[in-house]
């Protein structure tokens, strides 16, 4: 593939900050994983090995446990099947997941009281949370819920805030004037009261918190995408798609916005950061995702009620500091790369 | 009735807003003549002729129930999860958590005994029974004085009555409970007063449901301004604690009366010992917690199990600083559980009902995440003695009856997740909710719901929402419980005239006309066994409907307390419902002691590390469940 050479140099420049590069590469590793949790993380087995026949139960309907020679209806433990199928010696087998939870689960013990400190044996590698549900599975889940939820937001953002910026720059006149006293006027309701009030209303879900998120998030990038289409459409390859008789939205769209891609790549890591501290935060306090959804914000609002099982409120801690960081490290390696003075350096 | 009064709440709070927000100039004005109205002399209410040949009666033959070892002295430092919004016990924002605080100072007519539930003498020295069964006569006592040093007499009886019909103070529920319940107050002379109430109840429960507290008639002025004028006043009281100085946002301390004029009387004798109580705001029950160990507080409410079994092996517990005890009471006990709302198509199905009280795994609950300190609730109406119909038993967790009553309704297959469908419906009910503690618990009885192929959403919402939208009967499930008064209640819970609209209490939609039978037939019951009976026959055909199922209750007091703090030696009462509230003066408050020494040589053995035999008290004297 021909890449541009400034481009390739942008590249070769993001591949030389090696704590932005390799936390690129650990991110989208992990951001890939996550879309397969169900078979590292999973209550399911891989695969069932029955009475000469294979099951995958992963993905696809529920498996009772009358079909693999239990005696219930609903749905097999199928850790309990492995210990089964071993205790009957009868060549059944169960392929078990690393973590063999999933995060609505709880797993508990007779005698002993959750959260559970962190067992090698049990497989709760970090613990169990206040009713016996497994921390790590919770993390992950929570990852998934969490990343995919900020990049639907940033996506939602953005095309609303840069539409109407570049519209606002290139336009100018009374449409400027309008938005920008529009702008100024909604960005001054108080968001988090908002939505405090609407989810003590109605039950949030994932989709009406990305509504709620977008109707007070898009106005940040207003601001620089209007002033970026301020000067560009000035320069003259602007005047000149103009002379030539390109629409409003070729020249916006073919012109204007590959001018200023490197003000919404530079924005868009801190973004992602901003959308998964706003979840948490409002899982925190209780105004995000309706239980039982696996949440990071409701696992650090479990482990500060409960300082004394420290597993779970270090291991949430830890992993948002390691997150946010590694976005952060990502978004300076951008803005390095897309410097023009070369030499600024990060310490 | 607390919670009926708890729904004004949202519509109080934009009153109070705008009103707070209209003038403030007026208020002044109106603080001022509210000051000059307190010496004017009012004109005193008419005199009635008082009937001939009242039988009059009292008790004073019945136990003490304070310690003669008690002595006086000390602050005892408690804390609040937040401010009040207001002082005033009645109006917009009055219904918070600190009110039974000032009206635990209030003392009524009579009350009952803790012990013997007799009746006992208050603010009334003695009783009678008017003949058309609804009319109380008392007899005042002469004594009993306000705060500021003023006479309590048959004026400021016949002033309550005039102050909640009131439309200045804002409280639709008492302006309506003091025109259609309480019909009329006579005064006879000063000391002399008779209460009418409309339907003719039997004798005991007159005394509960037509009893009255007195309003300072020479402290209030009625009229529009009376909500913000009267928010931060502090009101005259006939209790023991007056409010002293208070902190705003920060804490509120109440002072003994020095020489409270009840002092010496039988009931209130050796109690109400310490000289100051003092709340401070604490946000967060963790970090009060945090308070208590460092001494800064002097006791702490244990009934979570998390704080009485996890928290408490802490040190200080066990070199003996600090104990606990676990107190149980006999008291009826509120109604907590699943409420099904029979309007949804699905739950009008009894074969649904039934499967999903057998689905509801409350075994697993109370043993593995209340660690056993719960016990299972069997019956709406638990603990109200006689009235309490013990042959009924909650339905239990048993897979084997879900299918049972799921195959009869025809929902035998099961979906790709396990949930059962049927002609493309899902098996799948709302919980709603409001305190997001029981989370925890809801969570665990969602998952084993799912065995029985029944899903159970959880919509947690804020808890005045969550009680708006279940008032509206806009729910599947509601979870939630009523709180208890004397007697069991029934025509607000199961009476069709409540069935099918919103804001009423029949959130579980009962439309039963032999149901309604029984119900009307129990309200105007006078003699006590018919009303037993009925009572009984009612809760029997409450548990046949299914509509209700009842999860736990916490019979007991539990707390944790400094090793100053001396309880008496039978440490509480039948009805006490915690060890260490020091108001509560018609019920038994204020019968523990601060001991001064101990308190330093407590303090002293500390810093020398010395360590006592920890104490853990359990009393199970009352206990019954």
């Amino acid at each position: 593939m021909q890449l541009n050479p400034l481009t390739r140099k942008k590249l070769q420049r993001f591949a030389s900050i090696r704590r932005g590069y390799f936390s690129a590469i650990i991110l989208s590793v992990v951001l890939l994983l996550s879309l397969f949790t169900e078979l590292l993380v999973n209550s399911r087995a891989l695969l069932v090995h029955y009475e000469g026949a294979y099951y995958l139960p992963t993905y696809g309907a529920m498996i009772a446990g009358k079909h693999l020679g239990l005696d219930y209806h609903y749905e097999t433990n199928y850790r309990e099947l492995k210990q089964f199928y071993a205790e009957q010696g009868r060549g059944n087998w169960v392929i078990l997941p690393p973590v063999p939870y999933n995060p609505y689960e709880n797993d508990l013990v007779d005698g002993a009281y959750p959260p559970y400190p962190p067992t090698m044996a049990n497989k709760h590698y970090l613990g169990t949370d206040t009713t016996g549900r497994d921390v790590l599975a919770r993390l992950v889940y929570g990852f998934r819920i969490a990343i995919l939820f900020s990049m639907i937001l940033l996506l939602c953002n953005y095309l609303i805030g840069i539409t109407l910026g570049c519209l606002m720059g290139y336009w100018g006149g009374w449409f400027d004037l309008l938005f920008q006293r529009i702008i100024e006027v909604w960005s001054n309701i108080p968001f988090l009261y908002v939505i405090m009030i609407i989810s003590s209303i109605i039950l949030p879900n994932f989709w009406t918190l990305i509504i709620v998120m977008v109707c007070f998030g898009w106005m940040g990038m207003t601001w620089y995408m209007r002033t970026a289409s301020y000067k560009e459409k000035e320069r003259d390859y602007v005047l000149a798609a103009r002379a030539l008789g390109a629409s409003t939205g070729r020249i916006i769209f073919h012109h204007i916005l590959p001018n200023t891609v490197s003000i919404i790549v530079t924005f868009i890591p801190f973004s992602i950061a901003g959308g998964i501290t706003a979840l948490t935060a409002l899982d925190y306090l209780g105004f995000g995702l309706p239980p039982p959804t696996p949440s990071w914000g409701e696992l650090l609002q479990q482990g500060t009620a409960n300082v004394h099982a420290h597993w779970i409120v270090t291991s949430v801690v830890a992993a948002l500091c390691i997150l946010l960081m590694m976005v952060t490290f990502i978004g300076e390696a951008i803005r390095e790369a897309f410097d023009p003075k070369k030499y600024t350096t990060y310490i | 009735m607390l919670i009926m009064k708890k729904l004004l709440l949202p519509a109080g709070v934009v009153i109070a807003v705008l009103l707070s927000s209209a003038c403030d100039s007026d208020r002044q004005a109106t603080e001022q003549q509210a000051t000059t109205a307190t010496q004017q002399v009012l004109p005193p209410y008419p005199i009635s002729p008082l009937p001939e040949g009242l039988a009059w009666e009292t008790n004073t033959d019945d136990p003490v129930f304070a310690s003669a070892d008690a002595v006086t002295g000390g602050t005892l430092r408690l804390f609040m999860l937040s401010f009040p919004l207001t002082l005033r016990t009645v109006g917009p924002d009055s219904n918070g958590s600190f009110r039974s605080n000032i009206n635990g100072n209030q003392l009524s007519l009579t009350t009952f005994h803790p012990n013997t539930l007799n009746i006992i003498p208050q603010l009334a020295t003695h009783w009678a029974y008017g003949d058309d069964g609804k009319t109380i006569y008392y007899k005042l006592q002469r004594m009993a004085r306000w705060s500021d040093g003023r006479a309590v007499t048959a004026d400021d009886y016949l002033f309550t009555l005039e102050f909640m019909r009131s439309e200045h103070i804002i409280a639709p529920w008492y302006n309506n409970h003091y025109r259609k319940e309480i019909v009329a107050v006579k005064k006879y002379d000063d000391y002399t007063i008779s209460v009418t109430g409309a339907t003719e109840k039997p004798r005991a429960d007159l005394h509960y449901y037509y009893n009255l507290v007195p309003t300072p008639r020479h402290f209030h002025v009625l009229d529009r301004h009376w909500v913000t004028a009267y928010n931060w006043r502090i009101q005259p009281n006939t209790g023991p604690y007056q409010i002293s100085k208070v902190n705003k946002g920060k804490s509120i301390e109440f002072v003994r009366k020095p020489d409270w004029w009840a002092d010496e009387l039988k009931y209130f004798k050796n109690r109400f010992n310490v000289s100051k109580v003092r709340f401070t705001v604490i946000r967060d029950l963790e970090t009060a917690f945090r308070h208590f160990l460092k001494g800064e507080l002097d006791t702490f409410n244990m009934v979570d199990p998390k704080f009485w079994h996890e928290r408490s092996k802490h040190p200080l517990f066990k070199e003996g600083y600090i104990h606990r005890i676990w107190f149980y009471n006999d008291t009826p006990q509120p109604s907590y559980g699943l409420f099904l709302n029979q309007d949804n198509a699905l739950l009008a199905d009894a074969n649904i009902r039934y499967a999903i009280a057998h689905a509801i795994n409350m075994d697993k609950l109370l043993n593995n995440v209340l660690r056993g300190d719960y016990s299972r609730l069997h019956n709406i109406h638990t603990g109200y003695g006689a009235y309490t119909n013990t042959a009924i038993r909650a339905r239990g967790f048993d897979l084997d009856k879900v299918d049972a009553y799921l195959q009869q309704a025809g929902w035998q297959q099961r979906g790709a997740d396990g949930i059962r469908v049927k002609d493309g419906v899902r098996l799948s009910f709302t919980i709603t909710y409001g305190v997001p503690d029981h989370t925890d618990r809801l969570i665990l009885l969602k998952e084993e719901a799912k065995k029985a192929g029944i899903e159970l959403q959880l919509e947690l919402l804020d808890s005045s929402a969550a009680f708006k939208k279940i008032l509206e009967k806009k729910h599947d499930i509601a979870w939630m419980g009523w709180s208890t008064g004397l007697r069991p209640a029934y025509w607000q819970h199961f009476h069709s005239d409540n069935a099918h609209k919103p804001q009423t209490n029949n959130i579980t939609n009962t439309d039963i006309a032999a149901l309604d039978t029984l119900i009307m037939t129990y309200r105007d019951a006078v003699d006590e066994p018919t009303r037993i009976r009925l009572a009984k026959e009612i809760q029997q055909q409450i548990h046949e409907q299914g509509m209700y199922i009842p999860t736990y209750m916490a019979p007991y007091a539990r707390s944790a307390y400094w090793s100053w703090i001396i309880l008496p030696e039978f440490y509480g009462t039948k009805s006490s419902l915690s060890l260490f509230n020091p108001f509560d003066a018609g019920g038994s408050g204020g019968l523990f002691w601060i001991d001064q020494a101990r308190r330093k040589r407590a303090e002293q053995a500390r810093r020398d590390k010395q360590s006592f035999a920890p104490v853990t008290l359990k009393d199970e004297t009352y206990r019954v469940f």
